[in-house]
């Protein structure tokens, strides 16, 4: 496995709302994340999986810690600087696909490049060859309105990967699916993860979706509880992340 | 919770969200309330009598437009309020509440907002009023002492004219939410999901919008005798609809060209803004259209006022041209005038020639059946008066067949220039050549309508065979000497005869007559005009553009999640606004420059000043809204605080 780290978190610790309301969601959290990896964040509701994707994803800062995004620290960086991370180094997959209805899918795909100002040929290129790995080619010329939502959320996942990303944040992205749109999600971005494209976080509740994943970390009351390893066996490895989660208890949602 | 306290609920929580609306709304009460105030103030009624039937004319001709005014505005405001109120009240479905109740709900929270807005409306007119004044007083060269006051009858009449269209649409709403169904009240969110128009519809469209425009034009300014005013007519009607298809077709047309070249698209912000303003487009080109005509009509209108104004300056100096004049039988008619002015008063020139009346019919019986008479004057003779005066007679010495008519300026004429008819004099048929327009004789040229320029030698030929001859005189008295004019017109009157030996006529212009005051009321309601529709139309736009920035809320916020620098999104956001505005600009710079040609060209006028005047006005105007547009949806869109 390549070694450099993507992301480094150490004792992130974050708190909401003023000194005497406080709550904590999370309580000291340590992770690393290498260039490669699959990641899927488990956890009950309110167990703090939403903050720790927004607090990586640069959108929310936080309390105490520290966070290392590609060798920046971004709780240490001016507002510019982390907007431009997050457009060169970031790729986001939201659970409403998020595209924006005022354009083609191929407009969709190619909007960070371009905003980016590079070459039209090669956005051109660079969209045709995404869309034909995700199975959209036929789609391009589509609005958004006129497609399924797992041909909507397999276009979010081009337009994440358009930029060649260092990382891609993915919130519960199979959340609004069906389960078949779901399954082809899950195994176009494992197919992108095994060909070396892309290095995944993925946050969800869902167990089965969890199991396309390398690793499982188990998020609860705000600490990670423990971390599972896929080994070559899906189906085992659902298994274990069930048993794992009856034994942690708590409500999955 | 009882209906009224609800809909005060919500009027007092959404109070931002109604602001668009209430201010809107405000405005154009502001407006009508003013041109009200002017109407119902002595203003007019000082401007004498005399201008009575004119002014009677222009406030009905104002009233009618200001109404049109505001019950489309009203249409329009409603409109827009009503599709989204319906998606928020439309939740209340769910609460188990009915239509009818739902309905009631829309109709009290809009009362709310009338009520704001018409107080609103007549607190700020009441204000606006007393500037608007000083600046009335400051545009217009009224000769009659400007005092307006508050009327109250103009307060009156506004509510009553605005609580009775409101209604009307307040009723319509209701009407439109107790039939909807759930879904509808619902999906009304949804509406925007457009279908993608078809290329070949919009290509149609296109090319009928082009077609229609291009009649329109053409109609303007196409130059007939007779028919100017149905042509003007025609023009406007074809210019309308031409404008309509116009944003409905050929523009979007153009940006779905330029969108599915992905060469031009995929180069910075471009693939964001352009997309948006086809977005737009679909759902705004009413707007934008309503925009552009109101342009187009409110530069118009200032063209009028202009050519108007212009027209009636040369009218008056046409006049003018001479102080007295006579027109008698007696030859010696020069010496016993010049001997009454004598010491009287300076002169600043002179003339005196002779004009024959060929067709042998003395003055005095013909004078009812003017088309019948004939006057010649001879070449050289209006030559030496032209010379006398001052002014060039630019034209060389008619052929012997031909004659030059001495005609004269009117306030409205529709008659564009064409062939003359050819006229018989003493049995001999001579083409009318010219139509004279330059008073040589002043206001005699007017008056009689039956003069012309023949030949010296054709002149010469006539006077041989008969000898009635009429003697003209022309004084024109130094216009600082004129204090005693009563009394030299008084002298004069006692050589005024209308006998078989002795006939002569005598033609006075007060140089102080203030008959014209009311083109010069209608001058400055022209201005008012221009800038109320003008201020309406970017009003109009700024409305539409920030009432949609909320529906883009959710868009920008996805962009900012996506890691877009502010920057880029606030480029891209003023590149977006800016198209919106330049595009009814653009076509109204065009569209203005025909209607004001053609109006130019009815009312014989130069008026490409004023258009490139009022254009200036309304770009600055339109830069003014746009810049507060921009500064206004960034402000939304990117830098609000709870939209991260
Ligand atoms: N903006 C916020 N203000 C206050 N508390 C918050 C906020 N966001 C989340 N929390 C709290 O933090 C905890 C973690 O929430 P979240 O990260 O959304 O959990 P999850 O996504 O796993 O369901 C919860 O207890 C929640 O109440
Ligand atoms: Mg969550």
């Amino acid at each position: 496995m390549n070694d450099k780290k993507v992301v480094e978190i150490k004792n992130l610790v974050k708190h909401y709302g003023a000194r005497d309301f406080q709550t904590t969601a999370l309580k000291g959290i340590d992770l690393t994340i290498y260039k490669g990896d699959f990641i899927a964040i488990m956890g009950p509701s309110g167990s703090g999986k939403t903050t720790l994707l927004n607090i990586l994803s640069t959108i929310d800062k936080p309390s105490q810690g520290m966070v290392m995004l590609d060798g920046q620290d971004v709780t240490r960086i001016s507002n510019k600087a982390l907007a431009k991370l997050r457009k060169d180094k970031i790729g986001f997959i939201f659970q409403d696909y998020n595209l924006l209805d005022t354009m083609t899918l191929q407009d969709n795909i190619a909007l960070p490049l371009a905003l980016d100002g590079s070459a039209p040929k090669e956005i051109l290129a660079r969209t045709k060859e995404l869309a034909a790995m995700f199975g959209l080619e036929a789609q391009l010329r589509q609005y958004p309105y006129q497609l399924s939502g797992g041909q909507k959320q397999r276009g979010a996942v081009c337009r994440a990967l358009i930029t060649n990303p260092e990382i891609i944040f993915a919130d519960e992205p199979t959340g609004a699916l069906d389960s078949k749109a779901g399954k082809d999600l899950l195994q176009c971005l494992c197919k992108v993860n095994e060909n070396g494209q892309a290095t995944i976080l993925m946050v969800t509740h869902d167990p089965h979706c969890a199991s396309y994943a390398k690793d499982v970390y188990l998020l609860s009351d705000g600490t990670i509880k423990c971390r599972i390893n896929r080994g070559n066996d899906r189906k085992e490895f659902y298994n274990r992340i069930i048993d794992l989660q009856t034994s942690i208890g708590g409500d999955f949602a | 919770m009882s209906i009224i306290r609800l809909a005060f609920f919500n009027f007092k929580n959404s109070f931002k969200s109604y602001l668009s609306l209430i201010l809107s709304l405000a405005f154009t009460i502001l407006v009508f309330f003013n041109f009200q105030n002017i109407i119902y103030s002595d203003v007019f009624v000082l401007l004498g009598q005399r201008n009575k039937d004119y002014i009677d004319m222009l406030i009905e001709v104002c009233l009618v437009v200001l109404l049109c005014f505001l019950f489309f505005f009203l249409w329009y405001a409603t409109n827009v309020f009503l599709t989204r109120r319906k998606r928020e009240i439309g939740i209340y479905i769910f609460m188990g509440m009915s239509n009818r109740k739902i309905g009631s709900l829309y109709l009290v929270e809009i009362s709310f907002v009338g009520i704001t807005a018409l107080a609103m409306g007549i607190g700020f007119g009441v204000l606006f009023s007393a500037l608007f004044q000083m600046i009335m007083g400051a545009v217009s060269d009224l000769a009659v002492d400007v005092r307006f006051g508050i009327s109250a009858k103009a307060i009156k009449m506004t509510s009553v004219s605005f609580l009775c269209m409101y209604l009307f649409f307040a009723l319509k709403g209701f009407w439109n939410i107790t039939r909807s169904s759930v879904l509808n009240m619902i999906m009304a969110a949804k509406q925007n999901e457009y279908l993608h128009v078809k290329p070949i519809v919009l290509l149609l469209k296109a090319i009928l919008g082009i077609g229609v425009l291009v009649l329109g034009y053409y109609y303007a300014n196409k130059g007939s005798r007779y028919d100017t005013l149905t042509n003007a007519l025609l023009a406007v009607i074809l210019v309308i609809i031409g404008v309509y298809l116009l944003f409905g077709g050929l523009i979007p047309l153009v940006f779905q060209l330029l969108v599915s070249r992905k060469r031009f698209l995929y180069h910075g912000q471009r693939c964001l803004w352009v997309n948006q303003t086809i977005f737009r487009m679909r759902k705004n080109y009413r707007t934008y259209a309503m925009v552009c005509i109101m342009g187009i009509c409110s530069v118009s209108a200032l063209a009028t006022g202009f050519a108007m104004r212009n027209r009636y300056e040369n009218l008056v100096a046409f006049d003018n041209q001479y102080t007295f004049q006579f027109l008698s039988s007696q030859s010696n008619i020069a010496q016993t005038t010049e001997a009454i002015l004598d010491g009287k008063c300076t002169v600043a020139y002179q003339s005196s020639l002779c004009a024959l009346v060929a067709d042998s019919e003395p003055l005095l019986s013909s004078y009812t059946d003017v088309q019948q008479m004939h006057l010649l004057l001879s070449y050289s003779d209006i030559v030496q008066a032209a010379k006398a005066a001052g002014v060039t007679f630019a034209f060389d010495e008619p052929a012997n067949d031909e004659v030059y008519y001495l005609s004269h300026l009117v306030l409205l004429s529709f008659i564009t220039n064409g062939e003359a008819e050819p006229v018989t004099i003493a049995g001999k048929t001579y083409r009318q050549t010219q139509r004279i327009m330059i008073p040589y004789l002043g206001y005699l040229q007017k008056e009689l309508g039956c003069l012309y320029v023949v030949s010296d030698r054709e002149y010469e030929r006539l006077k041989e065979k008969n000898d009635l001859i009429y003697y003209i005189c022309n004084y024109k008295l130094k216009d600082d000497d004129v204090f005693n004019f009563e009394e030299i017109r008084m002298a004069f009157d006692t050589i005024v005869s209308n006998t078989e030996e002795n006939y002569t006529a005598r033609v006075s212009i007060d140089p102080y007559s203030n008959e014209g005051e009311w083109i010069k009321a209608l001058h400055s309601l022209c201005i008012f005009m221009f800038l109320v529709f003008i201020v309406a139309s970017g009003c109009i736009m700024f409305m539409k553009l920030y009432n949609d920035s909320f529906e883009e809320i959710q868009r920008y916020a996805v962009l900012k999640k996506l890691g877009f620098s502010t920057e880029t999104l606030s480029a891209s956001i003023a590149h977006e606004l800016a198209t919106a505005y330049l595009l009814p600009f653009a076509v109204m710079t065009v569209s203005a420059y025909f209607s004001v040609l053609s109006l130019g060209k009815m009312m014989r006028a130069d008026l490409f000043s004023v258009y490139v005047v009022s254009m200036a006005v309304v770009s600055v105007m339109f830069m003014l809204f746009c810049v507060l547009s921009i500064t206004v949806c960034q402000k939304t869109l990117l830098f609000a605080r709870d939209n991260r």
